[in-house]
C-alpha cells in the first residue's frame, strides 16, 4: 500500500493519489474480467466437449443396438429357412419326391455355410475393431498372394461364365502386413467383380507398383452400383439393389465392410467407382515396406 | 373354392417352403418378394390373408406395405400376419425402421417370430380366416 500522504489543502497531491488508486483499481478489474472470460471460455469449451461426448455415446449406443439387431436378423432369417426346409421334409410334405428333397437339403447346406461364413467374419471384425489381438504382421512379397488366388478366381470365373484378364507386374513389392488378410481383400474384390458381371463379361485385373505402394485395380463391366448407394457400400450388411438378384447364389459375409477395416489396419486405401449398368472399378493399395524387392 | 394366402418375403427358401406347407394343407397361395410387389398383387386380386415379412431389403418393407393396405377402403379388412426374424417388439421395429410410429398402432393382426412352427402358423391362419 502507498504510504505517501498529502497536505490537507494540497488538492493536486490528492488528485494524483486518487488517480493512482483509480488506475490500480482499473487494472485489477480488467485482469479480473480477463480471468472471468477465461473461466467462461473454458466452461463453454468443457460444456461443448461434454455434450459432444454425450452425443457420441448416444450415437455409438444406437449403432451398437442397430448392429445387434441386424446381426440377429441376418442370422435368424436364414436359420428360419433352414428350419422350414427340415420341417417340410420331416413332416412328409415332400414324400415321394426324392429329387426335391435333395434340392432343398442342398439349399439348407448352402445357407448353413453362409451363416458360418458370417459368424467367422463377425469374429474377425471384432478382432480388428477392438484390437484385442494385435494383427500378426510380417514382410512378404505381395506376388506370393496371387499364386493360389489366380487359380481360385479363374475357377469361379469359369463357373460364372466370365473371363478374367490378369495383368500383374513381375516386379511386385514387399508389404509389411498380414498376408492372409490381404489375400482376403483381393479375393473379395475380384470375387465381387465376377459375381456382378453379366454372363460372358470380362474382368480386367492390373497389379503394379505405384507411388510407393502396390496397387490392384479390378475393373468389371457388370451391373454397377447406383450413385446414391455408393457411399453406403462399406456399411455392414448393406447390399445394393442390383446385388440382390444374386442373393441365392453366393455367400453373404460382411464383404466390403470387412475389406475396409483390413485395409485401414494396414494403412492402405480403397476406392470404388461405379456406373450403373456399365460396371465398377475397385482400386486397393497397400504401402510398400522398405525391404528390397525380389 | 379354397382360401388364398399371399406369402410376402424376400427369402426365396422361406417363401417356397411356406408355400409347400400351406398348399399341403389345402390353401391356395400366391407369392411376392417385396412390399411393392405385394401391394400390386393385393390390388390385382385381394387374397384372404397375407403373411408379410417385416424386414425386406428389396423395395418396400412390411410396415410400409401393411400401412398402404390398411389405407385402402377395399383392402383394409384383409387379415395380415406379420412375420419377423428378430422379435415382435414394436419399439424395436420402430427403432430399426427409423419411423415415428405410434407403438399402440400396428397395422397388422398378429406378429409371429421366425422360425415359424407349422402348427402355430396353421392355427393363426385358421383363427383369422377359418379352414381352407
Amino acid at each position: 500500500m502507498e504510504r505517501e500522504s498529502c497536505e490537507i489543502k494540497d488538492f493536486k497531491c490528492h488528485k494524483k493519489r486518487i488517480q493512482r488508486w483509480h488506475n490500480r483499481f482499473e487494472s485489477d478489474i480488467s485482469s479480473l474480467i480477463e480471468t472471468l472470460k477465461d473461466l467462461k471460455d473454458s466452461s463453454i469449451e468443457a460444456k461443448k466437449e461434454c455434450s459432444e461426448h454425450y452425443a457420441r455415446t448416444v450415437e455409438l449406443t444406437k449403432a451398437k443396438t442397430r448392429f445387434t439387431f441386424e446381426v440377429s436378423h441376418e442370422l435368424k432369417a436364414p436359420l428360419a429357412s433352414v428350419y422350414n426346409i427340415i420341417n417340410v421334409i420331416l413332416d412328409g410334405y415332400l414324400d415321394g419326391d426324392i429329387k426335391k428333397q435333395k434340392e432343398f437339403l442342398n439349399r439348407a447346406r448352402v445357407r448353413i455355410k453362409n451363416i458360418t461364413k458370417l459368424l467367422d467374419d463377425l469374429l474377425m471384425l471384432s478382432h480388428l475393431e477392438e484390437r484385442t489381438k494385435e494383427l500378426e504382421k510380417e514382410e512378404f512379397n505381395i506376388g506370393e498372394v496371387f499364386s493360389s488366388l489366380i487359380e481360385e478366381m479363374n475357377e469361379y470365373a469359369e463357373k460364372s461364365n466370365v473371363k478374367i484378364n490378369w495383368n500383374l507386374s513381375e516386379n511386385c513389392p514387399y508389404i509389411y502386413g498380414n498376408s492372409e488378410l490381404i489375400r482376403r481383400v483381393f479375393a473379395n474384390i475380384i470375387h465381387n467383380a465376377i459375381k456382378y458381371s453379366n454372363p460372358g463379361g470380362l474382368v480386367k485385373i492390373t497389379g503394379k507398383k505405384e507411388n510407393g505402394s502396390f496397387l490392384l485395380r479390378v475393373k468389371d463391366c457388370g451391373v454397377g452400383i447406383k450413385k446414391k448407394e455408393l457411399p453406403k457400400i462399406f456399411n455392414i450388411f448393406f447390399r445394393g439393389e442390383n446385388a440382390r438378384p444374386n442373393q441365392k447364389k453366393e455367400g453373404m459375409g460382411l464383404g466390403l465392410s470387412l475389406v475396409r477395416r483390413i485395409v485401414d489396419a494396414h494403412e492402405g486405401s480403397i476406392n470404388i467407382k461405379s456406373q450403373l449398368h456399365k460396371g465398377t472399378t475397385a482400386e486397393v493399395s497397400f504401402p510398400e515396406s522398405q525391404k528390397k524387392e525380389k | 373354392m379354397s382360401k388364398e394366402v399371399l406369402i410376402v418375403d424376400d427369402d426365396p427358401d422361406f417363401v417356397e417352403t411356406t408355400e409347400i406347407i400351406l398348399r399341403g394343407n389345402g390353401y391356395k397361395t400366391r407369392t411376392a418378394n417385396d412390399g411393392e410387389e405385394a401391394l400390386k398383387k393385393v390390388r390385382e386380386k385381394a387374397p384372404d390373408i397375407i403373411l408379410l415379412d417385416i424386414m425386406m431389403k428389396t423395395k418396400g418393407d412390411g410396415i410400409w406395405a401393411s400401412e398402404k393396405i390398411r389405407a385402402e377402403e377395399d383392402l383394409k379388412e384383409i387379415p395380415i400376419i406379420m412375420i419377423t426374424a428378430v422379435n415382435q417388439n414394436a419399439e424395436m421395429v420402430k427403432f430399426h425402421l427409423g419411423q415415428e410410429l405410434d407403438t399402440e398402432y400396428m397395422p397388422v393382426n398378429v406378429f409371429m417370430e421366425k422360425p415359424i412352427e407349422t402348427e402355430e402358423l396353421l392355427k393363426e391362419i385358421d383363427k383369422l380366416i377359418g379352414a381352407p
